[in-house]
């Protein structure tokens, strides 16, 4: 080959077919997908996650969970992800979803963490498996679209309750300005709730939240079901909290090969690191785990959550595709073979024009 | 050891006419890439050294995952992008640019300008990947693939980046004839195709970030280009230097080589999607990878036959020459590597293998089967020339080889029946998940077992390029054979 000027263009003209290829008309057809609402513009999904949670999801990043753990769901007709069952769980056991994914499951994730490999089970719907407050066993397989799910680990209220706005002034708004649950109090509550065992004012404070949560902190999904202060929700057989609980999930993460005797060939590390030992102060923290065994600590000593931990559980208590989506069937009629171009850009009637990308997830 | 002159094992033929001023060109432009060169090797070395002890821990701890678990920094899911991270900036791209460099003052026939601009950004290159591998070690990995090191970290690296590639770019403007060798142009697309690469996917990602799941779509992207359009176009740009070099031949086909180079550029960027197969994406994203796979067959076929073909009748001398036996090994292990990406992108397969181990496999064969042993070959040639020894001991040089070659592949086949095991496993609903871990833990420690191999191969490669930037390498002017050559078993072979 003689001269540089064929060989530049060549080395320029490919690299740029690929770039525009792959990476610049794929983000025109879905780099802008607006929250899916019903015509009264509610029924909001997806919402952003709350702080705590969008935290979590960074140390789930960070801590590798990604190498082993999947959040996708292929579809029905080729794999099986779809018909898994969960290993764990109340004896129907939780399906790992109804539905496979789409992109507008994704929208407020940064980072967005797909996975590649699954040395562990595809979480993308583990929040939605986690028991309500009040020790409701598990979520029934069959009864789980709009209405039983978002109860689960979203905060409800708000996003069903906003006001019915144009829409994408709505989506951010829901969960991040309406005051009471989300996002921006929630950030707040936990910080104060993860040391809180001297428990100099602990008795009113731990005590009056309660009532409809469990946990100590008033954060959406971390508290769904922590249930040392609310005894009410952990009488299991053995000791162990409800399996998907938020307490479920700090034993699993303090100590995994202690969950039951079939897990004793999970590769999960163990994430000790993410807690923390104290000496019992007054009284017991509301979120001390439950330990067991050879894992228990020195009798007058806790095992407390640091709030990464707090956030990571809360972020996986979030975890829930379930909520159906207009472009993806849901399993039930089995899903036809041509379901799947997940990606209907400008399809759906709700959103508006995707000229404004949705706003990045709130920071804290 | 006395072998006889006329065997060119060390220079072509051409050259063994060559007059004492060609020589002495070259030992002059030898001479000005001796520092940066030199360098970038011994970086790489270090980094390979702290990469592969990594590659151990991550093995071990993935099958018994209570080691060392306790300390933050130590646990798997941050080992795990650590040693990804340094064996691909740390090891593979400065083994890559020092080669690359050296390559091209030599083919360009220039000396190599400001050798010490290039030497200040290997140290910020070292700099960034060490920033980079603290990072992920605080807990601040950025959770994209092969692209954890946080943001700051890659400012760090595109500095270095700049420092070092404007001079080896401009040396196209000094150079002397007119033909540009075929290796100069895959060297000049990946010195072309890093930058931007590597800037898109930072901006995409962290300074104007895509929505949702394009982010996952950016970052296969960025890893495919990564291995196939900078390190596997600067190893395959090295085999067709290093090939007709050590044999002492014209390369088979100019022709072949432009149809491979040209199908190379086009079809391998459009790999990456099919890591994502069935995922949340328009399905035809993954389909256009999966053809763009599939398609790859071509530049393989095309290279593939040129390095059959150039080596034809030649092969005995892989008997003798290290630097041969392994950038030979590279070729063909690029050959393998494909057809098992062809064989893995596809749906059907991926039913099986997607989400599984066998990726791990994939990326070890393009790494180091191909990527790796071809750069180890070109250093076997390299460093006596810039250090003006020879090495000391062919056995190590044989041990090297084998224990690499065995090492990589013992990973891989464990890797891909591993992954082939576990990924069945999961596709029958009717066994619990965990059957899936326990039926892929033999394997796993299996794989430990090659990554055993595979440290004490580079330990004896890294002793004995210790030596030779000690000044400690033999005294000669015959290169080191890895087997006494008798004048008429090789002359017959010849």
């Amino acid at each position: 080959m003689k001269g540089l000027v064929p060989l530049f263009l060549g080395v320029f003209g490919t690299f740029a077919f690929s770039w525009v290829g792959l990476t610049v008309i794929p983000n025109l057809q879905i780099g802008a997908l607006n929250p899916q609402m019903d015509e009264e513009g509610t029924d909001i999904y997806p919402a952003p996650k709350s702080g705590m949670a969008d935290r979590g999801r960074r140390i789930y990043a960070a801590n590798g969970c990604i190498y082993c753990h999947s959040q996708q769901i292929r579809p029905g007709y080729a794999y099986a992800d779809v018909d898994r069952l969960r290993d764990a769980g109340p004896s129907p056991r939780p399906k790992w979803a109804e539905r496979r994914s789409a992109p507008r499951d994704y929208i407020f994730d940064r980072p967005v963490v797909l996975g590649q490999e699954r040395m562990g089970p595809d979480l993308s719907n583990i929040g939605k498996r986690a028991p309500t407050e009040e020790e409701k066993p598990a979520v029934p397989p069959g009864a789980n679209p709009p209405a039983a799910s978002p109860a689960a680990a979203q905060p409800p209220p708000s996003t069903n309750s906003a006001p019915p706005k144009p829409p994408n002034a709505n989506a951010p708004a829901a969960p991040a300005g309406s005051p009471p649950p989300p996002a921006g109090s929630s950030s707040a509550p936990p910080t104060n709730a993860a040391p809180p065992k001297p428990g100099a004012g602990a008795p009113p404070q731990s005590a009056s939240p309660p009532a409809p949560p469990a946990g100590s902190s008033p954060a959406p999904s971390a508290a769904a079901a922590n249930p040392s202060p609310a005894p009410s929700a952990s009488p299991n057989p053995n000791g162990m909290p409800p399996v998907y609980s938020a307490a479920w999930h700090h034993r699993h993460l303090y100590s995994p090969r202690s969950m039951s005797p079939d897990n004793r060939d999970s590769t999960m590390p163990a994430y000790k690191f993410l807690y923390e030992k104290h000496q019992i102060g007054a009284e017991r923290s509301a979120d001390a785990l439950q330990l067991t065994g050879a894992d228990a600590p020195p009798t007058g000593w806790e095992i407390v959550p640091t709030y990464d931990a707090s956030c990571l559980v809360a972020y996986l208590m979030s975890l829930d595709q379930s909520h159906p989506l207009k472009e993806v069937k849901t399993a039930e009629g089995a899903a036809p073979p041509a379901a799947s171009p997940p990606a209907v850009p400008a399809g759906s009637p709700a959103p508006p024009p995707a000229g404004s990308p949705p706003p990045a997830p709130p920071k804290k | 050891m006395t072998p006889t002159a006329d065997i060119p094992l060390k220079e072509p033929v051409i050259s063994a006419a060559a007059s004492d001023a060609e020589q002495l060109e070259r030992a002059r432009i030898d001479a000005s890439t001796r520092v940066p060169v030199l360098m970038f090797y011994a970086s790489a070395m270090v980094w390979l050294l702290i990469g592969t002890l990594l590659a151990g821990f991550v093995s071990f701890k993935l099958h018994s995952p209570d080691w060392l678990s306790d300390v933050s920094f130590l646990t798997w899911g941050r080992l795990r992008p650590v040693h990804m991270n340094v064996m691909v900036y740390g090891w593979a791209s400065m083994a890559a640019m020092g080669t690359a460099i050296w390559l091209m003052a030599r083919l360009c026939r220039t000396t190599l300008r400001h050798p010490l601009l290039i030497v200040a950004g290997i140290w910020f290159w070292n700099i960034g990947v060490l920033i980079g591998v603290i990072g992920i070690l605080m807990g601040y990995s950025t959770g994209y693939d092969w692209l954890e090191f946080p943001p700051y970290a890659a400012v760090v690296l595109f500095v270095a980046y700049a420092l070092i590639m404007s001079w080896a770019v401009l040396m196209f403007r000094f150079r002397r004839g007119d033909q540009i060798y075929i290796t100069q142009w895959y060297l000049l697309g990946a010195f072309l195709w890093f930058p931007w690469l590597y800037a898109a996917a930072q901006a995409m990602l962290f300074v104007v970030p895509v929505q949702g799941v394009m982010q996952a779509a950016v970052g296969w992207w960025y890893a495919n280009n990564l291995l196939f359009l900078w390190l596997g176009a600067i190893a395959l740009g090295t085999a067709y230097y290093m090939i007709p070099k050590v044999i002492g031949r014209p390369v088979y086909s100019y022709h072949l080589a432009t149809i491979g180079f040209w199908t190379y550029a086009l079809f391998s960027s459009w790999t990456g999607m099919q890591r994502l197969v069935d995922g949340p994406f328009p399905a035809w994203m993954i389909t256009a990878s999966i053809a763009a796979t599939i398609l790859t067959i071509i530049p393989v076929a095309t290279v593939g036959l040129n390095h059959h073909m150039t080596m034809q009748g030649y092969f005995p001398v892989m008997r003798y020459s290290p630097t041969l036996r392994f950038t030979v090994f590279g070729a063909m292990s690029y050959t393998v590597f494909s057809i098992i990406g062809i064989l893995i992108s596809l749906r059907s397969t991926a039913r099986y293998l997607h989400f599984t181990e066998a990726s791990i496999a994939y990326s070890h064969l393009g790494l180091y089967a191909f990527f790796t042993m071809v750069m180890f070959g070109s250093m076997y040639y390299t460093v006596p020339r810039l250090v003006g020894r020879e090495w000391r001991y062919a056995t190590l040089i044989k041990l090297h080889f084998w224990a690499s070659a065995y090492g990589v592949g013992l990973m891989s086949l464990m890797l891909l029946v591993g992954g082939f095991a576990q990924g069945a496993t999961q596709d029958d609903p009717s066994m619990s998940f965990i059957q899936s871990v326990a039926s892929a833990l033999p394997y796993l420690r299996g794989r430990t077992v090659a990554a055993l191999l595979l440290t004490i191969s580079h330990f004896i490669f890294a002793f004995h390029f210790g030596l030779m930037l000690f000044g400690l390498g033999r005294t000669s002017t015959v290169p080191t054979f890895l087997n006494p050559v008798d004048a008429e078993g090789s002359e017959t072979h010849l």
